[in-house]
C-alpha cells in the first residue's frame, strides 16, 4: 500500500538532495579520484572487453577445428551444361544463345542476364537457370508449340518462316521436324506489329489453335487439306476462313461448337461426292442452316503467297473459280 | 583479502576539529584501520560558513585517514548536527483489518506510513524518522507486532529535521571529494550509542554529548531514542564566557577553562589566584581561581538546564534508571557529572568508550565518529542482510503467488 493510496504528503528527506557535483567544484584531491575512477572504470571496461573478445575467438577456433572442417567452397570455371526441356531445343542451341566466354567461373556469371537471352528467343516461354556447384549450370525451360506458320518479311530483307503459337506469339522455330513445319497451315489476314525488338502476339490465335486442334483430332484427313487459314474476319464477323489446297473455303464460326461444325463439314463431303460438282464453299458459321456452294471445274491447286510484308502482310494467292450457291439443311443428319 | 570486505568512512565535521575515520568491515567484524584529524575552519555551531576552509579541513582529515588506513573509503557516513535540527512527534493508530484480529505486515506498513507522513515547512527535510516502540491495544511492544492480535495498533515516530542549505553543504564539502554520502547519522545518535549499554537504554538514560559548538543529546527509553535534541551552545562558549568576564583573549580564555575550569566550583579560598601561564614570562597575569570556576559552572549549569528544559515532560528522573552520560570534547570539564548530577537529579558519570576501541580513540572528542562507524557498519550488515533475505528462488516463488 503507497502513500498515494492513502492521500498521504511526500515528505522530503535528506536524500532527495543531490549529490552530483561538478568536477570544478571538488578539490584537488576530489578530482585526482574522479579521473582515477573513470581510468580505473575504462581499464575495467577494456579489460572485460578483452577477456570477451579473447573467449569470443577462442570458442571460433574450438568451433572450427581446422582438421575437421571442410573447405569453403571455391567456384570453379563452367564445365557443363545441362538443358532440361519439353521441347525441341539442344544443348547447342543453349551454348549459342549463351554465348558464356571459356573462362568464366560459375560465381561470376549474371544468372538473370543469362536468363533473359534465354527469353529473348520467343520459342522458351519460361526459364529457370541455377548454378550446380561446382562448375555445372542447369537451365530449365519450357518451349512453346506452334499450331500455324506464316511468311514475314521486313522491309529489303528476305521473307523469312515464322512459325506461331497458340498464345499468338511468332517465333522462328528452332529444331522442329521439317514434315511437321511443313503439315503446318499458314496464316493470312493478320497484321504483325512490332513491340521492341519482337513481334506482337497475334490476337485471336486461341480460336484458331482450338479449331486446328479439333480438326487434327477429329478428323485429321480434312485437317490434312487444310492450307491456309485466315483471320481477316475473326475479329469483324467472328468467322475463321479456311482454305483448302483443293480450293474450298470453308468458313467457321468462331463462336460455334467446332466439333459440330466440322462433323458437319465432314457429313457435307460425304453427301457432296460427286467429282463434277465439287464444293467450292462451305458456310458453317450459320448453324444448322450450312450454305454451301459447288463449283463446275476441278480446282486448281495454289501454293500460299509470297510472304507477306510485316507491315502490311498479304494473303496467300488462292485461285477461287465462279461457283453456284445453295442450301443444305443438316439439321436432321446432326 | 574477502571480497565482500569494504572501507566504510565515518566523516564528523564539528566546530573545533574534524575527524576522520576508516573501518574495514569484513561482513563478520569491523576492525578500525585508519584515522585522520584535521582543526576545523569555515564551521561555526556545527554548521558550515565558510565552504572554502570547511572543505579543505574536512579533505585533509579524510587524506589522512586514507593514508593511515592505506586504502580508499567507498563511502561516507556523515555526522550531522547544528541548531537548525528540530525534532517533532508524530503517531499514528490503526484498526487491524483482519478478521482474526492478527497484525499483517500491511498493518505495520500502513501505520508506519501514516505516523511519518506530516508536512515540514518549506526548506525543512527530514534526517531521521525513530520508531518509538509499538503499542497493540495499549500494550508496548518493543519489537515488531507482526502476528500479535489485537484491535488497535499504534505507534509514534520522533522524526528529526533540518534545513535544506545546511544539509545540502556538508553533503558537498563530502562530495568534493568525490565520495558519495550513504547516510546522514545525528551526533547525537552516533556518540549516544557508543557511550551507553543495552541495559541502559533499556531502563532509560539521556546522553549528552558537548561539544566546541553545539550540545546534543538523546533519550533513551525502552531500548531505543525517544527524544533528540540539539543546543545551539558548547565548549566555546565557555572559553567566550571566560574570555568576556576575564577580558582575555580566545586562546589565553581556552588555555585557563582547560587548566582550571571546572563545572562545580570547588574553592573555598575566594583569594586563591592563579598564573595565566605559569612561566614567568612578560605579561603573564593572575586570575582568581574561584571566578574562573564561578564562570565556568553558571555556563554549565545554564547549558544542562537548556537541555533539560527542551527534553520537558519526556525525561523524568524516574523513568531514566540509567541517569546521564555525558561524552564530547567539552565534558571533559571537571565536575560535569556532578553538576549534571544535580541538574537532572539522577546519577550522571561521563562516558566512556567500550573497551574494545584503540587507547588513541578513546577520547570522548572521538565518540561520535567512532558512533558513526558502529552505525556504519550495523546499516552495512543490514544491507546485506536485505540483499541475502530479497534473494532466494523459493522466496520469490513464494512471492509470485502471494502476489496473485
Amino acid at each position: 500500500m503507497s502513500k498515494d493510496a492513502h492521500g498521504l504528503p511526500e515528505t522530503r528527506t535528506w536524500r532527495d538532495i543531490p549529490q552530483q557535483v561538478r568536477p570544478r567544484a571538488m578539490s584537488h584531491e576530489g578530482r585526482r579520484r574522479l579521473v582515477m575512477g573513470a581510468i580505473r572504470a575504462a581499464m575495467g571496461a577494456v579489460a572485460v572487453g578483452a577477456v570477451a573478445w579473447g573467449a569470443f575467438e577462442m570458442a571460433a577456433v574450438l568451433r572450427e577445428n581446422a582438421a575437421a572442417m571442410p573447405d569453403t567452397a571455391k567456384s570453379d570455371r563452367v564445365r557443363s551444361l545441362v538443358l532440361v526441356t519439353d521441347g525441341v531445343l539442344d544443348k547447342n542451341w543453349l551454348a549459342r544463345t549463351l554465348a558464356i566466354p571459356g573462362d568464366a567461373t560459375l560465381m561470376g556469371l549474371d544468372l538473370i542476364k543469362l536468363r533473359s537471352k534465354i527469353l529473348g528467343d520467343a520459342q522458351v516461354s519460361f526459364a529457370t537457370v541455377d548454378r550446380n556447384f561446382p562448375d555445372t549450370l542447369t537451365v530449365r525451360i519450357s518451349e512453346r508449340s506452334p499450331v500455324a506458320r506464316l511468311m514475314a518479311k521486313s522491309g529489303a530483307d528476305p521473307a523469312r518462316m515464322l512459325l506461331v503459337a497458340r498464345d499468338g506469339v511468332a517465333f522462328a522455330g528452332t529444331g522442329f521436324d521439317a514434315a511437321m513445319v511443313a503439315s503446318l497451315p499458314w496464316l493470312d489476314g493478320v497484321r504483325l506489329v512490332r513491340r521492341g525488338a519482337a513481334i506482337a502476339p497475334i490476337g485471336g490465335m486461341a480460336a484458331v489453335a482450338d479449331l486446328l486442334a479439333s480438326a487434327k483430332l477429329e478428323a485429321e484427313s480434312l485437317y490434312r487439306t487444310w492450307q491456309v487459314v485466315s483471320l481477316a474476319r475473326l475479329a469483324s464477323d467472328g468467322e475463321i476462313d479456311v482454305y483448302t489446297r483443293g480450293g474450298m473455303r470453308i468458313v467457321f464460326g468462331a463462336n460455334e461448337n467446332y466439333l459440330r461444325q466440322i462433323a458437319r463439314l465432314d457429313l457435307l463431303i460425304d453427301v457432296s461426292s460427286d467429282p463434277t460438282r465439287p464444293l467450292r464453299e462451305v458456310n458453317l458459321a450459320l448453324g444448322a442452316q450450312v450454305p454451301v456452294s459447288y463449283g463446275t471445274a476441278a480446282p486448281t491447286l495454289a501454293e500460299p503467297a509470297p510472304a507477306p510484308d510485316i507491315a502490311a502482310p498479304a494473303r496467300p494467292s488462292i485461285a477461287l473459280p465462279a461457283f453456284s450457291s445453295f442450301h443444305i439443311d443438316t439439321h436432321r443428319e446432326l | 583479502m574477502s571480497s565482500k570486505t569494504t572501507f566504510i568512512g565515518a566523516v564528523e565535521i564539528g566546530t573545533s576539529k574534524i575527524v576522520a575515520l576508516v573501518g574495514e568491515y569484513t561482513g563478520r567484524e569491523m576492525a578500525i584501520i585508519g584515522c585522520g584529524e584535521c582543526t576545523s575552519r569555515g564551521v561555526i555551531k556545527g554548521s558550515v560558513v565558510d565552504f572554502r576552509a570547511a572543505t579543505e579541513c574536512t579533505h585533509t582529515a579524510l587524506e589522512l585517514a586514507e593514508r593511515d588506513a592505506k586504502e580508499r573509503i567507498g563511502h561516507v557516513y556523515l555526522a550531522q548536527t547544528g541548531g537548525h535540527l528540530e525534532g517533532f512527534y508524530n503517531e499514528a493508530s490503526l484498526n487491524v483489518k483482519a478478521a482474526d484480529n492478527m497484525i499483517e505486515k500491511d498493518d505495520i506498513r500502513t501505520v508506519c506510513e501514516l505516523a511519518k507522513a506530516k508536512d515540514l515547512p518549506l526548506g525543512r527535510m527530514v534526517v531521521h524518522n525513530i520508531r518509538r516502540p509499538f503499542r497493540v491495544d495499549g500494550r508496548l511492544v518493543p519489537t515488531s507486532p507482526e502476528n500479535l492480535v489485537g484491535q488497535k495498533l499504534e505507534v509514534g515516530y520522533w522524526t528529526v529535521h533540518g534545513q535544506e542549505q545546511r544539509l545540502a553543504d556538508n553533503i558537498h564539502v563530502i562530495r568534493g571529494f568525490n565520495l558519495e554520502v550513504s547516510e546522514l547519522v545525528l551526533s547525537s545518535l552516533a556518540s549516544g550509542h557508543m557511550v551507553t549499554s543495552m541495559e541502559e537504554r533499556q531502563n532509560g538514560v539521556l546522553a549528552i554529548d558537548i561539544g566546541a559548538g553545539t550540545t546534543d543529546f538523546v533519550l533513551y527509553r525502552n531500548g531505543a531514542p525517544h527524544t533528540t535534541g540539539v543546543v545551539a551552545v558548547g565548549g566555546g562558549h565557555f572559553t567566550n564566557d571566560l574570555s568576556i568576564g576575564l577580558r582575555l583573549t580566545e586562546a589565553q580564555a581556552e588555555k585557563l577553562k582547560l587548566r582550571f575550569g571546572r563545572a562545580v566550583v570547588q574553592a573555598r579560598d575566594k583569594s586563591e589566584k592563579v598564573w595565566l601561564d605559569g612561566n614567568f614570562s612578560i605579561g603573564d597575569r593572575q586570575f582568581p581561581r574561584h571566578a574562573i570556576e564561578q564562570i565556568t559552572q553558571a555556563r554549565a549549569w545554564e547549558l544542562l538546564e537548556v537541555v533539560k528544559r527542551k527534553l520537558g515532560q519526556a525525561f523524568a528522573p524516574e523513568t531514566c534508571a540509567g541517569g546521564v552520560v555525558l561524552t564530547g570534547g567539552a565534558a571533559k570539564l571537571p565536575a560535569f557529572a556532578v553538576c549534571a548530577s544535580k541538574v537532572f537529579g539522577t546519577p550522571a558519570r561521563l562516558g566512556e568508550a567500550p573497551s574494545w576501541i584503540n587507547e588513541n580513540l578513546r577520547d570522548p572528542g572521538y565518540h561520535t565518529a567512532l558512533g558513526i562507524l558502529y552505525y556504519g557498519v550495523s546499516a552495512q550488515g543490514d544491507r546485506v542482510a536485505a540483499a541475502r533475505a530479497k534473494g532466494g528462488f523459493l522466496r520469490n516463488v513464494s512471492r509470485l503467488f502471494a502476489s496473485t
